[in-house]
């Protein structure tokens, strides 16, 4: 695989839980990119995803910080404490092997939630114009459509827009960093309301 | 003194992204690979220095888009464009999309390739350049009553080709007058559709005939070589199966008059770079069908008996330099053969067989070489072309050759769930008598 993604979204222990998840039983289905799991027994289920996070926790570096289960849209959150990982700020799109999301993503946060990603090859922006203030900040409440950064391609700017309203958990790349097709540049904390359908993601 | 490239980007997938990345190291150049996301796992993005995501599975919005490849290029640095065969390597906008951003594309200026792309203008200009052509339309056929009229002037059987195709696709070939109109609607409609232009134009076609073609190298300071000429008869539907330099059984005079045509019409044109000139050889004469300006699949059978890497002469003209050889150095050794190892059912009319490759293991040994990107316990993406390796083997003599090509597929171990491979038939044409004695012809394997 491929490590260039290693912005510190802790990919790593969001597919393994993942996997186990889907390995403990077998009604659960997993999508491309983000599993959307649907149960139609919520007790086993329940059971089926604590069994895995004990897993997770058990092979995991540390323990989580938090760990927050909804069985509504069956949606998993767990977090390692960050102050231990110095990778987590490992450029993105540097295109360049070895600066690995190995070493960088090893402990890093999982956090549910939709990603935002780069439609095209480009250039990210994340505010209007140089010195001008972003379009989001981690905190920012968005609405579908609403802009939240810019990426320029062969000299054409193109928006990149939320397709969910939600709050705006982190900005992944920082301004004017070159990016790749499919990578999350945007991390959202979708509203629950009509939430219904995994994110887009690569 | 060498003045090169610091980083290519190749803009390609497979073996001949590996195979062009090759040479680059050999030469110190720095490589990026670009890829789709059906391609995050496969091997050419491993072997890069740098690697970019550039787009979806569907080559339309990665491989083939030139806006995704050039913002990868001018991201990582690259100076140079390498397009290997197939995608973008023969499209004009492309080539004038990197000049203008500054990155040299490696292969003929734009104009060269608009010229030569469209296959009715390239037969003009061939024949301007005083090369043999087959009985044809001037230009292309626009209009049914046309076709009905070149038609009886140049006779049955016909062929009715997609200007702007290549590659063996969106030609139909016509045995009857009464066939004909169908038959030019329906080429018109498929080129429409494939390649965006509907443009066809006619030709004599030949059932006897063997498909010969020369290789060719030219620097923008004025010389121009062959390396000799590929047989390259052994096809189903105009897809090649197997290649070979020299080509059997050729008479000498034929063999020369093919070359110095090739260089005559690469002259003509102003063609700099590695090109191809495809010909039809039968009753004692050749006949100009098409030039490919790219490298092609086949290349290593020319680069095995010649003792040249055609990509690393590539590079280097596009970087401006001269070639270190003159035509007298060029001799060619021995006979090279060419087996292409398509992830294929032929018991189930050659439908792509991809799937998951549990065993992998290319042969080796004396005088042998693979191309592939394969390896084991990789999935085969179902989006892309299905060659999965090439083999190349060596020798002084073509029985030699052959038998060595035959125990090369014997060695290749591949296997996996649906895996199907054009091995088994592969080693039956190389037992086949006809192909022994190099009595083939294009309609050999579709005949058999």
């Amino acid at each position: 695989m491929q490590a260039r993604n290693g912005h510190g979204n802790g990919r790593y222990y969001g597919e393994k839980l993942m996997n186990e998840l889907t390995q403990e039983s077998p009604r659960a289905q997993t999508d491309d990119a983000l599993a959307e799991l649907d149960y139609d027994n919520s007790a086993l289920a329940l059971t089926d995803i604590c069994r895995s996070i004990a897993e997770v926790m058990r092979v995991g570096p540390s323990r989580p910080r938090r760990v927050r289960i909804a069985l509504g849209a069956a949606s998993v959150e767990v977090e390692w404490d960050g102050q231990d990982t110095p990778g987590s700020t490992a450029p993105a799109g540097q295109y360049l092997h070895g600066a690995g999301a190995a070493e960088g993503a090893e402990a890093e946060a999982v956090v549910e939630g939709h990603r935002e990603c780069a439609p095209l090859v480009g250039t990210f922006y994340t505010a209007p114009a140089p010195g001008a203030p972003p379009f989001v900040q981690p905190g920012d409440r968005v609405e579908a459509g609403q802009q939240l950064g810019i990426i320029e391609a062969m000299k054409l700017m193109n928006p990149l827009e939320a397709t969910r309203a939600g709050q705006v958990v982190e900005v992944l790349v920082g301004d004017g960093e070159p990016v790749e097709y499919g990578e999350p540049l945007v991390l959202i904390d979708p509203d629950t309301t009509g939430a219904d359908d995994a994110d887009g993601g690569a | 003194m060498t003045v090169g490239f610091g980083t290519v980007l190749v803009a390609n997938r497979g073996e001949i992204a590996i195979r062009v990345m090759r040479t680059c190291r050999e030469m110190g150049i720095r490589t990026v690979a670009v890829h789709s996301t059906a391609d995050r796992d496969s091997s050419h993005v491993r072997d890069a220095d740098a690697a970019v995501q550039i787009g979806p599975g569907p080559p339309r919005k990665s491989y083939l888009s030139a806006p995704a490849v050039i913002e990868a290029a001018l991201r990582t640095g690259a100076d140079a464009v390498h397009p290997g065969y197939g995608f973008l390597s023969e499209d004009p906008d492309f080539a004038e999309i990197c000049a203008e951003n500054g990155l040299t594309f490696i292969g003929p200026r734009p104009e060269v390739l608009a010229r030569l792309g469209d296959k009715a203008v390239a037969r003009a200009l061939m024949t301007d350049a005083g090369l043999p052509v087959l009985p044809g339309s001037p230009g292309t056929v626009d209009s049914a009553a046309e076709a009905a009229d070149l038609a009886s002037r140049i006779g049955y059987p016909l062929i009715i080709k997609a200007a702007a195709g290549g590659g063996g696709r969106g030609m139909t070939v016509v045995r009857h007058s009464t066939d004909l109109l169908p038959a030019y609607r329906q080429t018109r409609a498929t080129a429409q559709a494939v390649f965006g232009d509907n443009r066809v134009y006619m030709e004599r076609y030949c059932d006897s005939a063997r498909h010969i073609e020369v290789q060719v190298l030219a620097d923008g300071h004025g010389s121009v070589l062959h390396l000799g000429e590929r047989d390259c008869s052994v096809q189903r539907r105009h897809q090649k199966l197997i290649e070979e330099s020299p080509g059997p059984g050729l008479h000498p005079q034929l063999r020369s008059a093919m070359a110095r045509a090739a260089v005559r019409g690469a002259r003509a044109i102003g063609y700099t770079g590695a090109g191809t000139f495809e010909f039809l050889v039968h009753d004692e004469g050749f006949s100009f069908m098409e030039m490919n300006c790219r490298i092609q699949v086949e290349h290593p059978v020319t680069e095995a008996v010649y003792g040249v890497d055609l990509v690393r002469e590539q590079i280097r003209v596009a970087a401006g330099e001269s070639l270190r050889m003159s035509q007298e150095d060029l001799v060619p050794r021995g006979v090279a053969v060419e087996c292409r190892v398509n992830a294929e059912d032929p018991e189930r009319d050659f439908a792509p067989a991809p799937g998951t490759l549990e065993e992998f293991v290319p042969p080796g040994g004396p005088f042998v070489r693979v191309d592939t990107h394969g390896r084991a316990g990789w999935k085969v993406p179902p989006q892309y072309d299905s060659l999965l390796a090439k083999v190349i083997c060596w020798a002084p003599e073509r029985d030699e050759a052959l038998d060595r090509m035959d125990r090369a597929l014997r060695e290749f171990r591949i296997s996996g769930p649906g895996v199907h491979t054009t091995v088994p038939l592969l080693r039956d044409i190389l037992a086949d008598p006809v192909f022994r004695e190099g009595r083939h012809i294009t309609s050999f394997l579709d005949n058999r």
